[in-house]
């Protein structure tokens, strides 16, 4: 094995000194790496990796490596529960290590490019079976190992929760008196489908278990990059660049400086910093800075009315042509020959900000020679995180000691190279020579936020006499995610961008002749994935669709999707699900239920909303949502009811009120006071059934967001006769659809 | 040097007299539970107990807190068992859980007030703090459990 001389090295062999003798089974989906023993350990250190997905301590403490990060979606406690389910560990005893750095590539995530990379609810799909193939081999190094010390053939030993058990002779060992044994076998038959638990045996998957990370977060004693107090730690505050890569031309500092507790003043990327003794004194003597900018940047041009305008001009013509996401058949060609019986609508959503409950920041103590550092910060990529402080220092990924913390919130946010701050703090630590906590407002957040997208979309389709639906051609005029925020995969891409158009597919629906295409306009503003990613806004325009189709073809909005998911059991079991739980087309009296199928990836759900319209105001109030959800099986069936209704709040707040404007390339929300999120008095009644099909299992962070735009204004067409095809629905808006 | 009461405790501190007390809290003092999320007074990731009310440590000037008793989430209960703390456990409300410290702070005062809120109450009263994860639903119910159970 290469050398690994991560710093993180240092800090583990540390923690194994301390914490005496304790057994490291490095293993992986792969089968056994290496078996360490605590004695040797001083020796071996530098030859091996240290992150390992499993170590037990003499007292049967079962510290089981936890690859994703954790920013509420619970994976810190469902990843570990699939190892230590195939191990048979005793929950009790478990322990959860944050991995934090993969130079060897053993903990990547297949589904993300195999980096440690949380994004896309990929967690639980993608670390499943490496999971729980890693847990059955662990167990397996116990049973011989066992077997061995007893002198009997490890077939006639088993495990009972943290046991290894010869029942013959009644002989029965803990895992840590395992892990103490004089001799451990590490060479062990490699594991087979058939060797891993049936769903009928799992006793943990499924159950009741609570999340691990809860309790601290009760007492205020969770840590988020925010919190990170390093001693000698010092402040900053900056001032950005009013639009996208403008420069400071002047800066009049003076006033900043005279502020008692000041240490520097600095021009840093588009950027001028100011770092004091505290925060408070660093934003202070901030807001006195007087900074004349270039005014020159290209995105300048942005406007959010007139932008919108262009995109919708160029959805509807048609020989502008886009890149295909997906295809089936020939809908191009049955469209154009179709003539004018072809169906068509416009559907629009603007500019959303992730408003995460904790602004961004980042801390990082730079070493003396400013090649290396400490560093903290809440990210939804280690891998990407230590790319962009390798990058800052321009220095080696060895000399990065990365510490991913908890997120107060990710959305999409934290992904990509969650890189201002943390590239700030690096480069202000080695300036000043002290550790540097780099902190933004909620001003600072919103106004450099990276939104979602602004895509127009223009549907087209065809029905054929008998109403079924032949050809569709969803047709997204936009620009790329990809591009922007991840440069390197867009390079082999082939300009198709899954970040944007994800969902477009719809492979539940049985539709012959089927083209989603992406026409590609250059960005004017910083974008990036939302939570809910392509599907937020594709399926949104999707469903209402269908149900514009369905009124064409004069068919009821449920039967017509019947139709659709003929081929798609799955599909079909969640739409009967939601209409059974909803009671569908029965609400109260002056309410209108609306439908919308959803999918996520693997994940597949339904929803119904009930609603009622204040004619006056044009404000619509969603009073009740069902949600049906088949996510496979269900790891941790209460946490995942938990992000269906987050989900669907998060949708609801995005299809009814959130919006990011832009005039002259500046941001022209602020706050919460202009950037107005769901409040617990705007929230419906909220229900979701889980429905398990028993399909491999799949993320649950994100499916109740796409089916809650398409609910709500089917449900406002069921009520007024009227469609809502633009998002946000706010009153002003609703009010000018209802007067048409 | 201000003296200010935090969770019974006297504590001296050197701050400019307008230094929001959160920031005393957080980096003078290092009591992180309570979170900063907008400075604004909109989101209340920031509540405290002044004297027993709810209050938004963004928007109270050390100066106004001198001689108050303050009560963050670290002084709630002595071992993180106050009845709103279990509840809160009990129905697996925190999500990202930066919120959450705000939302036990707020909820305790509601108790404290109002010992049998309705729904309607408790919904009405719980409005000044955001949470972007969506736990309000679960956020309802541990009040409603931990009002069933003092």
């Amino acid at each position: 094995m290469a050398t690994t001389p991560f710093a993180e090295m240092k800090v583990s062999r540390r923690n194994f000194l301390r914490g005496g003798a304790m057994l490291t089974l490095l293993v992986t989906a792969g089968g056994v790496i290496n078996v360490v023993r605590g004695e040797a350990i001083a020796q071996q250190l530098p030859e091996i990796p240290v992150n390992a997905w499993v170590k037990i301590s003499a007292a049967g403490e079962v510290v089981i490596g936890f690859g994703s990060t954790e920013m509420g979606q619970g994976v810190m406690t469902s990843l570990p529960i699939i190892l230590a389910e195939e191990m048979d560990a005793d929950w009790s005893k478990v322990r959860v290590e944050q991995i934090n750095t993969d130079p060897n590539k053993l903990y990547g995530n297949p589904k993300t490019g195999g980096i440690l990379f949380t994004a896309g609810s990929s967690s639980v799909e993608g670390y499943f079976e490496i999971m729980r193939r890693a847990g059955a081999n662990a167990r397996r190094i116990l049973i011989y190992s066992a077997a061995k010390a007893w002198d009997v053939v490890p077939t006639s030993v088993t495990t009972e929760p943290g046991y290894v058990v010869h029942s013959a002779s009644g002989r029965r060992l803990s895992f840590g008196e395992v892990a103490m044994l004089p001799e451990i076998v590490s060479n062990v038959p490699e594991v087979r489908d058939s060797d891993l638990k049936p769903r009928s045996a799992y006793r943990l998957i499924g159950s009741g278990i609570e999340r691990l990370d809860i309790p601290d977060k009760t007492r205020g004693a969770a840590i988020y990059s925010i919190d990170v107090k390093v001693e000698g730690m010092v402040y900053a505050s900056t001032l950005e660049a009013p639009v996208e890569g403008e420069r400071p031309v002047t800066i009049d500092d003076k006033a900043a400086k005279a502020v008692p507790g000041v240490i520097a003043v600095m021009p840093v990327d588009d950027a001028v910093a100011v770092v004091a003794e505290h925060w408070d004194i660093a934003v202070k003597a901030r807001d006195l800075l007087v900074v004349e900018w270039s005014g020159d940047s290209p995105f300048r041009t942005a406007n959010s009315e007139t932008d919108r305008a262009d995109v919708i001009e160029k959805s509807s013509d048609l020989k502008i042509s886009g890149t295909a996401w997906a295809e089936r058949g020939d809908a191009a060609g049955v469209l154009a020959a179709a003539g004018s019986k072809v169906i068509e609508a416009d559907y629009f959503t603007e500019h959303t900000y992730h408003a995460q409950m904790e602004p961004l920041a980042a801390v990082a103590a730079v070493d003396a020679d400013g090649k290396g550092a400490e560093a903290w910060i809440g990210t939804q990529s280690q891998s990407l995180s230590l790319l962009a402080a390798v990058q800052a220092l321009e220095t080696t990924p060895d000399r990065i000691r990365m510490n991913a913390t908890l997120m107060g919130g990710g959305f999409g946010r934290r992904t990509f190279f969650a890189r201002v701050q943390l590239r700030l703090a690096l480069i202000l630590s080695r300036e000043v020579k002290r550790p540097v906590k780099v902190m933004w407002t909620r001003e600072d957040d919103v106004k450099n936020g990276w939104f979602r997208p602004a895509p127009a979309q223009r549907m087209r389709a065809l029905l054929d006499e008998n109403g079924n639906l032949v050809a569709w051609h969803h047709r997204i005029v936009g620009p790329s995610i990809l591009e922007f925020a991840a440069p390197q995969r867009w390079a082999t891409a082939k300009g198709k961008d899954i970040l944007v158009m994800e969902g477009t597919e719809i492979v539940d629906y049985s539709i012959p002749n089927l083209l989603a295409e992406h026409v590609l306009i250059p960005r004017k503003t910083r974008v990036s994935a939302w939570r809910g990613i392509g599907w937020g806004h594709n399926c949104f325009a999707s469903e209402c669709f269908i149900d514009e189709l369905a009124e064409a073809a004069n068919a009821d909005p449920v039967e017509f999707r019947r139709r659709l998911l003929k081929g798609s059991p799955r599909g079909l079991a969640v739409l009967e699900a939601v209409l059974a739980m909803s009671n569908y087309c029965k609400p109260e009296a002056g309410r209108a239920h609306g439908l919308s199928f959803a999918g996520y990836k693997s994940t597949l759900g339904a929803g119904v909303a009930e609603v009622s319209v204040n004619q006056e105001t044009g404000e619509i109030r969603v009073h009740k949502f069902w949600a049906a959800v088949d996510p496979g099986f269900a790891i941790q069936p209460k946490n995942l009811e938990a992000q269906v209704e987050g989900g669907i709040i998060f949708g609801l707040s995005g299809a009814l009120k959130e919006r990011i404007e832009i005039v002259n390339g500046e941001v022209q929300q602020n706050n919460f006071y202009d950037y107005d999120i769901m409040r617990i008095n705007e929230i419906p009644e909220i229900h979701v059934q889980i429905v398990e099909s028993g399909a491999a299992p799949s993320g649950a962070g994100e499916i109740g967001v796409p089916m809650t735009g398409g609910a709500v204004a089917n449900a406002v067409w069921a009520l007024t006769g009227k469609r809502l095809r633009h998002m946000p629905f706010t009153p002003e808006r609703v009010k000018q659809v209802l007067t048409q | 040097m201000t003296d200010i009461v935090v969770n019974g405790k006297t504590l001296s501190v050197e701050a400019e007299p307008d230094t929001p007390l959160l920031w005393v809290l957080r980096d003078y003092l290092g009591l992180t539970g309570t979170k900063f999320g907008c400075g604004a007074g909109m989101c209340g990731a920031c509540t405290i107990h002044v004297n027993g009310e709810a209050t938004f440590a963004c928007q109270t000037p050390l100066e106004a807190a001198a001689g108050a008793s303050i009560t963050t989430i670290e002084g709630l209960s002595e071992a993180g068992d106050h009845p709103m703390q279990k509840a809160w456990i009990e129905e697996q409300v925190p999500q990202c859980g930066y919120c959450q410290s705000g939302q036990i702070m707020r909820a305790a005062a509601l108790l404290s007030e109002n010992p049998t809120p309705s729904r309607d109450e408790i919904v009405e009263y719980m409005s000044p703090n955001l949470c972007r994860c969506g736990t309000y639903p679960r956020i309802v119910r541990a009040i409603e459990r931990a009002a069933k159970e003092i």
